[in-house]
């Protein structure tokens, strides 16, 4: 039973980490049906922040976090400015191939500045744990935990209170009207690719500790990104937050309990058949197209 | 019809190639290249006219290439039956897989079918470990026998090709490709019209399974060996569809040139290093979207260029 409770916190732990970074991929889906296949390259990207900022200029990892924010926000900005945006009223697969494109370059030019090398931020805290009622809970992997509901929490009230997000919503729901009214979409729609990019940076920074680091890991973040959202139900995002824990449960279950092989396998067994059963998502609040 | 004519007597001209005697290099260049001359017209097929965006044809690559192998090696069958068995039973998975999937409509379509495939990947992968059975071998991959007959590999991928360029044209200029064109426009509209879409769908669905399957076969056989990695590769996907957007989306002849455009540069460029050749391939593939995205096919002047010329 100690070992099914394990299984369990590390789950939901993982589930923080998974919802923490696909939030940005669900905002942007949710705004402009625009399915960014250089996500988990942002993701990268901020990872990398970190890791130089703390070999070079020995900041923490959890305090490079707003460098990588912010840094994130200017190349997801000009990436929709410049390329996206001109795309924008075409068919659907246009922009999947861009955001592809883009993802061939990110990675590759990665590889030429940084190399294939697998690379790790060790701070003084990473493989430190504690325990409570006999259950090992990792340091960085808590931190990081809190840091996936403040990255959500931030959003949603960005996206409920602010006037940039009553735009943001104004825009996802209907382009004509909000126009009509006067937003600007074209720089809505960079504005959100950008803020949807930083909190992707941010996750990435904060997952450095206790993750391997590496330029071509972005395109399997982008993979669980696609489960995490679809479970949530696409474009909703506290759904994320509710996908990345289900994921989460259940890859911990099935590594436990089968093998890490299978667990991947039962991922995407489980992305298909949700897609067809219930394309909006368990939450059911999903865009359906 | 002029270009019909010109084309059918390029694949000819080809033909003749190994009797005149070229390099050993140049044949598995030319191999590889109609390989994915083929691949390219297999995703164009199902996908190029219909804006149906399929993210896993590589599933049945990587099956074609399974089944053949597992058929030759454990159950010892002939070449020619196991490409065929093995092209048979992936259009009845594909028929399977196509009446649920081809429900979902855009973006949703691609995902379910990106997520087809890697869950075949990753089953493959994981399946004897998990049942404690030698079939799949895992990660180790299946080594096939050696043959060194590369004149066969470089008719059977140029017979499949050019195959391919003819259901191409046929299909293109039939019913069913003016149905398909329709549900590209607007899917509703050709059902109140009384087009049946669903079964349009499902049938270029299921020819493309079929092509890609044997692809697959003749591939495992040709590189004698295989793992998941390789044949279940999110980036073989990935090529066949920037190769056909290059050329030009539904267009008969934009996905071959798509096809010798991109497997000219990657042996031009990606002989020495493989990251400049993908960020080249990256940028081209952005400025292809960006300033022309009708493909190369579609060029303006090319399109004049090829009126008055041919």
């Amino acid at each position: 039973m100690e070992i099914f409770f394990q299984a369990l916190i590390n789950g939901i732990f993982i589930g923080g980490v998974y919802a923490a970074y696909s939030a940005g991929f669900s905002l942007i889906f949710g705004v402009m049906e625009v399915i960014n296949l250089a996500h988990g390259d942002f993701l990268m990207i901020g990872a990398f922040t970190a890791y130089w900022l703390y070999n070079l200029g020995h900041i923490d990892p959890y305090i490079t976090i707003p460098f990588a924010g912010i840094l994130l926000f200017f190349i997801g900005y000009f990436i929709q400015k410049f390329s996206i945006n001109r795309v924008i009223d075409k068919p659907p697969v246009m922009s999947y191939i861009l955001t592809f494109g883009i993802h061939l370059v990110i990675t590759n030019l990665a590889i030429k500045l940084w190399t294939h090398d697998f690379r790790s931020v060790t701070t003084s805290y990473s493989g430190m744990n504690f325990e409570i009622w006999g259950i090992t809970v990792p340091v960085s992997r808590f931190i990081t935990f809190l840091l996936s509901f403040v990255i959500i929490g931030f959003l949603f009230y960005l996206l409920e209170k602010t006037n940039l997000g009553r735009a943001i919503r104004a825009v996802s729901q209907n382009k004509k009207v909000a126009e009509l009214l006067g937003v600007d979409i074209k720089k809505i729609y960079a504005l959100t690719f950008g803020i949807g990019a930083a909190i992707t940076g941010i996750a990435g920074a904060s997952i450095s500790p206790f993750v391997i680091l590496y330029p071509e890991m972005g395109l399997n973040y982008t993979i669980v990104a696609f489960c995490v959202v679809v479970l949530g139900g696409m474009g909703y995002i506290p759904g994320a937050l509710i996908g990345g824990f289900i994921l989460g449960i259940i890859q911990a279950l099935t590594v436990t309990y089968l093998n890490a092989g299978i667990s991947v396998a039962i991922t995407f067994i489980l992305l298909y058949i949700m897609l067809i059963l219930k394309p909006a998502g368990i939450t059911g609040k999903g865009n359906t197209v | 019809m002029k270009k019909f004519v010109f084309t059918i007597i390029f694949f000819l001209a080809l033909a003749i190639l190994p009797f005149i005697g070229i390099d050993r290099y140049y044949m598995r260049f030319l191999t590889y290249l109609f390989m994915w001359a083929a691949l390219a017209q297999c995703w164009n097929i199902s996908s190029g006219y219909t804006g149906y965006i399929d993210f896993g044809p590589v599933a049945y690559f990587g099956l074609g290439a399974y089944l053949t192998s597992i058929s030759m090696t454990l159950f010892h069958h002939t070449f020619l039956f196991s490409i065929i068995s093995g092209a048979i039973v992936s259009v009845f998975v594909a028929l399977i897989i196509s009446m649920p999937t081809l429900k979902l409509k855009g973006a949703y379509f691609a995902i379910a079918t990106f997520a087809f495939a890697e869950s075949l990947k990753q089953v493959v992968l994981s399946f004897d470990r998990t049942f404690h059975v030698n079939f799949f071998n895992g990660s180790h991959g299946i080594t096939l026998p050696i043959s060194t007959n590369y004149k066969m590999f470089f008719y059977s991928m140029l017979f499949i090709s050019f195959i391919l360029f003819l259901l191409t044209f046929f299909i293109a200029k039939s019913k069913i490709g003016l149905a398909l064109k329709a549900i590209g426009e607007s899917e509703n509209v050709s059902e109140l019209i009384g087009i049946n879409t669903t079964l349009n769908k499902i049938i270029v669905y299921l020819l493309s399974a079929f092509f890609i399957s044997i692809i697959g076969g003749i591939y495992a056989y040709w590189v004698t060996y295989i793992t998941p990695d390789d044949v279940f590769s999110v980036h073989k996907t990935v090529q066949m569809v920037i190769m056909t957007l290059l050329g030009g989306m539904g267009t008969i002849y934009g996905p071959l040139m798509g096809a010798v455009f991109l497997s000219g540069i990657s042996e031009f460029l990606g002989a020495e290093f493989v990251e400049n050749y993908l960020i080249i391939v990256g940028f081209i593939v952005i400025f292809i979207i960006l300033l022309e995205p009708e493909g190369i096919y579609g060029f303006k002047k090319w399109k004049k260029y090829l009126k008055l010329k041919i």
